[in-house]
């Protein structure tokens, strides 16, 4: 903390000249960052939190005998919200009651990541329900993310091409594929070559293997023509060129941030490279309210922050203003800048900002056990980033009766550091250890993950009375699961039991209740682009269009997000943005 | 109007909003938050996760911070019963089960420590009752009688026995898995080490696997 008030009180307006300001430094603004400090612009980066020294605070290889934190944290300590999150970390997380809220679990209400996400009674939201997961630290949630990897394909691009529902984004897989490969080669991915037009190919490392009991579960399911194939994660195996980053030494606990940063995290990979260039200024505790407006000029002049330590008000003036402090959070900020010429948000002038709020539903899954593991000594089943997942199968080409869009599975088995199957055999003694033993190598357990339709009435608002610790107006959500949603549940149980049927699993359990909303952390849209300013926020290179010196670097602009985790998509598009940024600011037309 | 970030106990009170048909209750309780009582269970303060690293790794005796010497030997008696040394590996006595269990017990609410405390009496009544003896003092065939009543409904709970019986072999499990004899004696846990590849199944690299049995 030290380090952080320092750091910021030498950063104050007139304390230097910058050409573009950046508001957050996870995916999004850890890329800008990257591209443009490199390239020899002046950056100020603003993080709304403190700085984080992760060979300090990533605990990644400490064994749970010598940390015991279960259920609440101790007085003043930070689990991540309301009880439901406030949960055991892995391996306590992984009792198959819990699985389903493992994700979260592992990420924020554990002893490993604590004090990283925000203190929820500082940061309400009211309105319908919303898991929202904010990081206020340097790095924000790529600390902790859960490293799944997966490009957007033609279905994501061209979704209402495919099946009429509304729109198409304004570009096609075509302009972002040389993004997805240079993502890849810079930050590392590791994944297998598979030809599916469901989820493209990468430039992949070494894949995860699968273990004894996946591989059979894979093979069970090839009679369904159904897919399961190494995950891929955003996790360098064969190494980079990066004094920042090792190699992947298969050791699992990815999730508590990897102490050598074979996971990629943006402050190692993408912030420190930057700060290297000479161009890039970082300042902590910086909490943004409203990007300024000038009306003689009709663009902003810079924005408004908060200290989070002194509270000072202070105003930062740049050419050029990068918002990139997630979906909502950048949404919000937006709203919040209010002029005489723009009354409900700045680039709201079509009134679709905050509309459009899309994500992924969880919940739905199931578990059994393969007996070929039964009995069979122990293997190391785990060590490794990312488990395999069975991408989406429907409506590819035909069509289903019921639904439109899709869903994947994510998920594997075999021996984990904790017996998870340990609560479910009855009994006591040496018999009941015995079981444990024969049981331990066979767990398989698979959680799906749903396309939420994008809908206008899926929104944000500013709350009119209700603020946060720092005087900003809190969002407001107005956000339900619809009638597709709901369908496609249904078919997700039916088909994850039938999957583990088909493999012959023993004691299936099945998960059919959808997590509330907000879970998947893949919150997208909110500030939608499109070529008509009347319906879309952004034009297609994620510049305001009402003015042209804002941009948004994360998935505000995202218009649909098929079924495949986000954060490799926001680097991506990130960098695409920053390369029409950068030939902007060459023509001198910013 | 709903609002995130209160505490368990205002959740309570809180109109539970509907999601999806979960309401915010049942996702509660299928957490088992107020269920098993476990997930109102305190975190270790950084001092007892660091004792009790301390109490597993010494044979020194216990230093009882909520439990009385008598619980304290019947509870330990309990959890050996449950999860016993054996030709195998040590039980939950060797990982200090117990110790654990007063050591969460000492930051628990009263509502958790009621739970135990009645538990534990309901148990010593019955020893006495039957055999004239506290549970610990208990011959093994004798020990086993008794726990082969309170596990009778092991899925489904009725009586204040069985549900104890439940709630201590909830937390025998947790203790003993996540000490050092249960990850590294009893299981044999391979993972947290630094490997130069992950091997995975054999299949993979077109060989037979002999964990599994499966062909390439």
């Amino acid at each position: 903390m030290e380090e952080t008030r320092k750091l910021a009180s030498s950063i104050h307006p007139g304390s230097g000249a910058w050409d573009v300001i950046i508001v957050g430094s996870g995916a999004a603004g850890g890329m800008a960052a990257f591209q443009l400090a490199t390239a020899g612009v002046k950056v100020l980066l603003l993080e709304a939190g403190r700085m984080i020294d992760g060979q300090k605070e990533y605990r990644t290889m400490e064994w749970p005998y010598a940390s015991l934190r279960r259920g609440r944290l101790p007085e003043g300590e930070r689990p991540i919200a309301v009880a439901e999150y406030n949960m055991y970390d892995r391996p306590y997380g992984n009792h198959p009651e819990f699985a389903p809220y493992k994700k979260l679990m592992s990420y924020a209400g554990s002893t490993f990541t604590r004090n990283w996400v925000v203190n929820e009674k500082e940061h309400p939201t009211t309105g319908t329900p919303f898991a929202w997961v904010r990081a206020r630290i340097l790095g924000g949630k790529t600390n902790f993310w859960g490293r799944g990897a997966l490009r957007y394909g033609p279905l994501e691009f061209k979704a209402a091409s495919h099946d009429g529902y509304d729109v198409d984004w304004p570009i096609s897989y075509e302009d972002v594929k040389p993004y997805y490969d240079r993502v890849d080669e810079l930050l590392g991915c590791s994944g297998t070559k598979e030809g599916l037009m469901q989820v493209p190919d990468g430039i992949f490392q070494r894949p995860s293997k699968l273990n004894c009991v996946e591989v059979h579960f894979k093979r069970a399911i090839a009679k369904l023509d159904r897919h399961y194939i190494p995950g891929r994660a955003g996790v360098t195996t064969d190494g980079v060129l990066s004094k920042y980053r090792a190699r992947c030494m298969g050791r699992g606990r990815c999730g508590r941030g990897c102490d050598l940063n074979a996971s990629f995290h943006s402050p190692t990979a993408l912030i420190y490279p930057a700060r290297d260039s000479g161009h890039l200024t970082v300042r902590p505790q910086s909490i943004v309210s409203e990007v300024l407006f000038d009306e003689a000029t009709n663009k902003a002049a810079g924005v408004r922050v908060i200290d989070g330590v002194s509270r000072d008000v202070m105003d930062f003036k740049a050419r050029v203003v990068i918002l990139g402090a997630g979906a909502l959070e950048s949404t919000r900020i937006l709203l919040n800048s209010r002029s005489r010429r723009y009354p409900n948000g700045l680039g709201n002038s079509s009134g679709v900002l905050g509309c459009y709020l899309s994500e992924h539903l969880m919940g739905i899954g199931g578990s059994g056990y393969i007996p070929i593991r039964k009995g069979t000594a122990p293997t190391l089943d785990d060590g490794r980033p990312v488990a395999p997942y069975v991408p989406r199968f429907r409506n590819l080409t035909d069509r289903h009766p019921r639904f439109i869009r899709g869903y994947h599975f994510q998920g594997g088995g075999g021996c984990a550091e904790y017996p998870a199957m340990a609560h479910e055999i009855e009994g006591f003694g040496s018999a009941f250890k015995e079981q444990v033993r024969e049981w331990y190598p066979a767990p398989i357990s698979l959680g799906g993950f749903g396309e939420v339709l994008p809908r206008k009435e899926n929104r944000v608002l500013l709350d009119p009375e209700v603020k946060d610790a720092w005087g900003i107006p809190v969002l407001r959500f107005d956000y339900r699961f619809g009638d597709n949603e709901m369908k496609m549940v249904e078919d997700m149980a039916e088909q994850i039991e039938e999957m583990l049927t088909v493999a012959g699993a023993e004691n299936i359990q099945v998960r059919r209740e959808p997590l509330p909303p907000g879970w998947s952390i893949h919150e997208i849209g909110t500030a939608r682009m499109g070529e008509d300013p009347k319906t879309s926020v952004t034009d297609k290179f994620c510049r305001l269009h009402d003015v042209s010196n804002v941009y948004l670097a994360d998935a505000a602009p995202f218009v649909s997000g098929g079924t495949q985790n986000t954060t490799w998509s926001i680097l991506a598009m990130c960098w695409r943005t920053m390369d029409f940024l950068k030939e902007e600011m060459k023509r001198g037309d910013i | 109007m709903w609002r995130i970030g209160y505490v368990p106990e205002d959740l309570r009170e809180q109109e539970l909003v509907s999601v999806g048909g979960v309401t915010r209750r049942g996702a509660l309780k299928a957490l088992g938050a107020g269920v098993g009582g476990f997930a109102l269970w305190p975190y270790l303060s950084d001092e007892g996760a660091r004792a009790f690293a301390r109490i597993q790794q010494s044979q020194a005796p216990p230093t009882l911070r909520f439990l009385t010497p008598a619980q304290y030997k019947d509870l330990d008696a309990l959890a050996e019963a449950i999860i016993p040394a054996d030709r195998h590996s040590p039980g939950a006595r060797a990982a200090r089960v117990a110790d654990y269990i007063d050591l969460l017990l000492s930051e628990s609410d009263e509502e958790t420590q009621a739970t135990w405390t009645d538990g534990l009496s309901e148990v010593d009544r019955l020893s006495r009752e039957r055999f004239q003896a506290s549970f610990a003092l208990l011959n093994a065939a004798q020990t086993t009688e008794l726990l082969t009543e309170m596990s009778k409904h092991e899925r489904d709970p009725q009586s204040g026995l069985e549900k104890f019986f439940k709630t201590t072999k909830e937390a025998t499990v947790r203790g003993y898995y996540t000490s050092e004899i249960g990850i590294h004696k009893e299981l044999g846990y391979k993972g947290n080490q630094h490997l130069p590849e992950f091997v995975g199944c054999k299949t993979v690299d077109g060989e037979p696997c002999p964990h599994c049995g499966q062909k390439p």
